[in-house]
């Protein structure tokens, strides 16, 4: 795709892709959170089936967001990588003191995994904005 | 890095999204480009010069190189004197 066509084309094909995918990921996701109390009464069979067609969905999401990456100039493709080595830094920090925090007492609930893909999403966006500015 | 992009452009009478389109790359790379905040890859540095039909040092230049130059023209030193005195 990327040799044939032009950088607006491609970036759009690639970015529908990528929003299909994410869209079907999410939605298989929320089957399998509240499918089973809602939907079908904690069935095994259903639920494992749909775990498996969401790590398919997640699967077909990866190779979308990596095709999109691959359609980017070098410019976009660096600010990427800017924004992408932010986002694991910092997640990697956050999620290593985070995951401490009940052991040593300072927090009575339990950490929540999913909160460090809110730190990932959120730098992620800082790390885009500070990249786009640096090169604008 | 410094380029005479924006001079070749503009000779050409090319907008940065005109020269964009022709090079396969975003507005905002050519922007980067010419204001020196961003260095092209080599094979973008080829495609610029193949664009413009000139070799690549006479778009692109080093300034390392234009400060190694400098300095040895201020000690005495001419690459063309050199050349001639090496017999090349």
């Amino acid at each position: 795709m990327k040799d044939s066509s032009s950088l607006e084309s491609r970036t759009s094909h690639n970015t529908k892709q990528l929003a299909l995918w994410t869209g079907l990921w999410l939605a298989s996701l929320a089957l399998v959170a509240f499918g089973p109390t809602f939907l079908w009464d904690y069935h095994k069979v259903i639920t494992i089936v749909l775990i498996w067609v969401n790590l398919f969905m997640g699967y077909k999401m990866i190779m979308a967001n990596k095709q999109h990456l691959e359609g980017l100039d070098e410019l976009q493709q660096r600010i990427h990588l800017e924004a992408m080595a932010l986002s694991l830094g910092c997640s990697m920090v956050f999620g290593a003191i985070y995951g401490l925090l009940e052991g040593v007492r300072l927090i009575d609930i339990a950490p929540n995994p999913s909160n460090i893909l809110f730190v990932m999403g959120v730098t992620y966006g800082i790390g885009m904005l500070l990249a786009h500015r640096k090169y604008s | 890095m410094k380029n005479r992009l924006k001079v070749l452009r503009a000779e050409r009478d090319w907008t940065q999204a005109d020269l964009a389109q022709r090079l396969d790359v975003s507005r905002q790379t050519i922007v980067a480009i010419e204001k020196g905040k961003y260095d092209p890859s080599l094979t973008l540095a080829f495609k610029t010069a193949r664009l413009f039909g000139q070799a690549i040092e006479a778009i692109f230049i080093d300034e390392t190189d234009v400060y190694t130059t400098n300095s040895r023209q201020m000690r005495g030193y001419h690459p063309q004197k050199a050349m001639i005195y090496n017999g090349l």
